[in-house]
């Protein structure tokens, strides 16, 4: 009646982790369109067939190749002042991953450390820092990003100062959050009975554990970092022209809603891909830590 | 439950003292005198130089600034524009409508779609409505929504003809502002046709602004939903012998709606910010547009008293939002 | 006829080459008014079963039977509508966790009233007045106050009287109860055996009585069905199979009790671990752990054998001097 096999051995905690990830196409892809980003800014200087600044004066506003009036020579078309579409597009990569890439380093970083801190000594430290936080989300957040920025002068480093306050707030919740459920466990108990000083405590035996949320969180980071600084290009107050970050080349693009649809489509398509492969990602890491939230 | 609305509304002041002193620090962080950031290039004569100091107290100390700040606050006096001399607060009134009935119907966009959408998809988990579903909510908020508003904008005002490109409502029409609610004031109008303009005005911009909460209810309603199924009085209610439908709508919806409403109550603060750009692209005469332009134009009297009064609301509507969920949360309303 | 009539139940989890078999071929029947009582490990399939025999297990879970009848009718081709009807009507069950089976956004009499509403209808006023009736059946003092409780402000004690309400409310031929006071004090466990067992012999209702408490099952079962690893490994009438067990496991079973470790040393636990899914043994389940294992019961699968009313899986079932029959 019975037909028992071999029994089975459990997987390595590595091995599961990258068998539920891997399981998750869109994660998958996402993380595939993630490595083509980084080697597009790698070699943008390479694969871009012009500089990105560089106007070509017999060409404005010229249409895609596969559209009437189109030609090779700018596959994507060209821009009001005669710049080719592709290049800006490829260059403009650079710019939306890196300042992604600080702000949420950046924002990451600093905030794992207040909210930790807040978590571990609690008292007036504690409510001070979350008072502030509550402060910071109040306010809508591209409202404060623009007001920072209002501040600080409209440029590509400043708006992604602004997204840096801006995102905080999420992040020193999350951390303190997580700390002060862990700090109530077991094995935070004893380290502390065995005398670990608080640093070692905090750093080295709470942090750890925290992670896993911190680490979902900072990929969907990526993502909103993207939009808000794409958002701030729009407003123009990111980066400034001739950057080509792919928000700022939507600024102008109103006015060509009727004649240029080339002009506003593409930057906006690089930023929906971008996006969504991080959120495709995010969501995939989300999944594979923690499988029984999946199931 | 007076208690309970009383210590909420007790948490909130500290946080509103601080939003006054980010506001209040706002110009004082600008770097370069205030007068000067204010005239921009405009450049200031000696006479307004004075005028502008004694107005805004810049001789005085800061924290005597600060008080004069806070009690002009206190009186309702938010400051008046640098361009339009006009009370600040009086421009907000005026534009806020405009805002409110965008952000509303966004809302219900958002609201009436994400929630069935949701509820079918945590019901009919690991199907093809489902995936189709999620994907889509994904798409939603991955995107950048002023790119999303010009993209409808070449697709059914440029290509299509279906809807107007900006404005609230056509030009050839005049409606009187008795509630500053264009679809109140067409439909009070006798002008004929003014109230299928306005309509027609607002659905786009609706749904662009509508997008990203849309993605984030439907999300958020679906894994509370399938959160909620799982839990053992739903075990009990299915082992009663009740309908699936039931078992559903009753049982399950009134739990699942618990933490989807703290999220729509959070969503107003995306809608503010999405409003900013929305209006933008829409030249929808509302506050987003006002705040943003404002600040293009340096009228920081206008930014400061506008972030102050935009947060402040917000508070507020967190607060109700708070106090909403203890009537639907018995469990919230009993404990301490 | 039996009340309940069932004959090689499975329930299979997840598809592929390594489907969980969280209940194997297990059959059991319940004559009207008689108190069985499942006896098992964590891991066991006892609650699974019953799960299945309520028909509440979902995909990916998968039940498969020979028979499944109640009162003579078959279950499983019965559609959902009409096995609905019989659902919480004639078979009702209640739960192992009272505080987190009953619904927190609805007062205690609505739930009941609930019950009531579905299966026998009425007005509010009728069934307002059955749901008080109910509550002072099972005990509960002021039940006028208690109906507009909700959950949360009841004990554990409580709500387990009133999940017992919610479920006699509609007069069920057959009550299961999976583990009903496990999650209790030990204080309010005792009352609330008394409270199922009362109106048990009250109604004259077939109850199924799910728990690894073994005393309990000695006090309140008439038939026992013991159970391990998804599988019946014996049954019988309570007296017999307590005095002579006749399989390995269930002697294991009752020399862990510590009543019988009086004399002893240590207590007698059963070495080894109840197989999880990836640690199917070859051969008899249990063969790991037990003492009397031989290369047949490590190779070959025992099936159950003897006369229907005193079943035994084993090849080599104890012998009445308590040592197997070799």
């Amino acid at each position: 009646m019975t037909t028992l096999s071999k029994p089975m051995a459990p997987p390595s905690p590595l091995r599961e982790f990258w068998s539920y990830f891997s399981a998750n196409r869109g994660a998958l892809i996402g993380l595939y369109y993630i490595i083509f980003l980084i080697l597009l800014i790698i070699f943008a200087d390479v694969i871009s067939p012009y500089h990105p600044y560089e106007q070509y004066r017999q060409s404005f506003l010229m249409p895609p190749v596969w559209e009437a009036g189109g030609s090779w020579a700018h596959i994507l078309g060209t821009d009001d002042v005669g710049r080719d579409m592709l290049s800006r597009l490829i260059h403009g990569a650079r710019y939306s991953m890196l300042a992604g890439a600080m702000v949420v380093t950046l924002s990451l970083i600093i905030g794992i450390v207040l909210g930790v801190l807040a978590g571990f000594y609690r008292g007036t430290f504690e409510v001070v820092i979350m008072r502030i936080a509550d402060v910071m989300l109040a306010v809508p957040s591209l409202l404060l990003a623009i007001a920072v920025v209002a501040v600080l002068g409209p440029s590509l480093l400043n708006a992604a100062m602004a997204i840096v306050v801006v995102s905080m707030p999420h992040y020193i919740r999350l951390a303190r959050a997580s700390t002060i459920s862990e700090m109530s466990k077991d094995y935070v108990i004893s380290s502390r009975v065995a005398g670990a000083s608080s640093f070692r405590l905090m750093f080295v035996a709470v942090l750890p554990n925290c992670m896993a949320p911190l680490i979902v969180q900072a990929t969907l980071g990526f993502s909103n970092a993207i939009l808000d600084m794409a958002a701030l290009g729009f407003v123009g107050l990111g980066a400034q022209p001739p950057i080509p970050e792919w928000g700022s080349m939507l600024a102008d693009a109103r006015q060509f809603v009727q004649s240029a649809w080339w002009v506003v489509t593409f930057p906006g398509v690089m930023i929906l891909t971008t996006v969504l492969a991080f959120n495709l990602m995010g969501d995939g890491l989300r999944d594979a830590l923690d499988p029984k939230l999946k199931q | 439950m007076i208690a309970f609305i009383l210590k909420r509304l007790g948490m909130v002041i500290p946080t509103f003292i601080g939003i006054t002193l980010l506001t209040f620090s706002l110009i004082h962080m600008i770097p370069g005198d205030p007068i000067t950031v204010m005239a921009g290039e405009r450049g200031v004569s000696a006479e307004r130089r004075a005028e502008l100091e004694a107005l805004l107290g810049l001789d005085k100390p800061l924290y005597e600034q600060y008080f004069v700040y806070i009690s002009n606050i206190a009186q309702g006096d938010f400051g008046k524009s640098l361009i339009t001399r006009e009370p600040v607060l009086d421009e907000f009134l005026t534009l806020f409508p405009a805002t409110m009935e965008l952000s509303l119907f966004a809302a219900l966009f958002a609201i009436g779609l994400g929630l069935p959408l949701g509820i079918i998809a945590a019901v009919r988990r690991g199907s093809i409505f489902d995936h189709t579903v999620m994907s889509i909510s994904l798409a939603g908020y991955s995107m950048p929504i002023f790119w999303w508003g010009l993209l409808l904008i070449i697709l059914f005002s440029v290509t299509l003809g279906w809807t107007p490109v900006s404005g609230r409502i056509s030009a050839l029409y005049w409606v009187d502002t008795v509630t500053g609610f264009m679809l109140i004031d067409a439909w009070m109008s006798t002008e004929q046709g003014a109230f299928t303009s306005a309509v027609q005005h607002l659905i786009l911009p609706s749904i662009v602004l509508g997008t990203i909460p849309l993605a984030v209810v439907a999300r958020m309603t679906r894994s509370s939903m399938l959160e909620v199924l799982g839990e053992d009085f739903i075990r009990t209610a299915r082992a009663k012998g009740l309908s699936p439908l039931r078992v559903i709508m009753k049982h399950a919806l009134r739990n699942a709606l618990i933490p989807v409403v703290t999220v729509i109550g959070l969503q107003v603060g995306i809608l503010l910010s999405g409003a900013i750009l929305t209006e933008t692209i829409f030249a929808w005469p509302g506050i987003g547009r006002w705040l943003l332009e404002s600040i293009h134009r340096r009228d920081y009297q206008v930014v400061q008293g506008g972030i102050l009064i935009v947060a402040t609301m917000i508070i507020l509507i967190n607060l109700l939002v708070d106090v909403l969920y203890g009537v639907i949360n018995p469990r919230i309303r009993h404990s301490n | 006829m039996s009340l309940l009539d069932v004959k090689n139940l499975s329930v299979h989890f997840g598809t592929g080459d390594h489907p969980f078999k969280a209940v194997d071929q297990i059959s059991l029947t319940v004559e009207a008014g008689e108190v069985v009582g499942i006896v098992g490990e964590s891991g066991s399939g006892k609650s699974v079963s019953s799960l299945a025999v309520m028909g509440l297990i979902d995909f990916p879970g998968k039940v498969t039977a020979d028979a499944l009848a109640f009162e003579g009718q078959e279950l499983q081709t019965l559609s959902e509508n009409d096995r609905r009807k019989i659902t919480g009507k004639d078979i009702a069950m209640i739960f192992q966790e009272p505080m987190s089976s009953l619904n927190p956004c609805f007062t205690v009499g609505d739930q009941i009233m609930e019950a009531i509403e579905v299966h026998q209808g009425g007005s509010r006023k009728e069934r307002k007045a059955k749901a008080l009736a109910l509550l002072k059946q099972v005990g509960i003092p002021a039940p006028e106050s208690r109906m507009s409780a909700y959950p949360h402000q009841l004990s554990g004690g409580m709500s387990q009287r009133v999940m017992i309400a919610m479920a006699i409310a509609c007069d069920p031929k057959l009550l299961i109860a999976d583990e009903p006071t496990t999650a209790l004090d030990v204080t309010i466990q005792a009352q609330i055996i008394d409270l199922l067992l009362d109106l048990q012999r009250q109604k004259n209702m077939g109850l199924i009585l799910i728990t690894h408490d073994l005393a309990l099952v000695a006090e309140a079962a008439d038939r026992v069905v013991v159970m391990y690893a998804g599988q019946v490994v014996e049954t019988g009438r309570v007296d017999e199979l307590f005095r002579t067990p006749m399989h390995p496991y269930t002697q294991a079973l009752l020399n862990s009790m510590p009543e019988s470790a009086i004399g002893h040393k240590r207590l007698r636990a059963l070495g080894g671990v109840v197989p999880g899914a990836n640690d199917r043994p070859t051969g008899c389940l249990l063969s790991p752990r037990c003492e009397y294992a031989t290369d047949r019961c490590r190779t070959e699968a025992p099936i159950p054998s003897g006369p229907i009313e005193r079943q035994v899986r084993c090849f080599f079932p104890l012998s009445a001097s308590g040592s197997t029959a070799a």
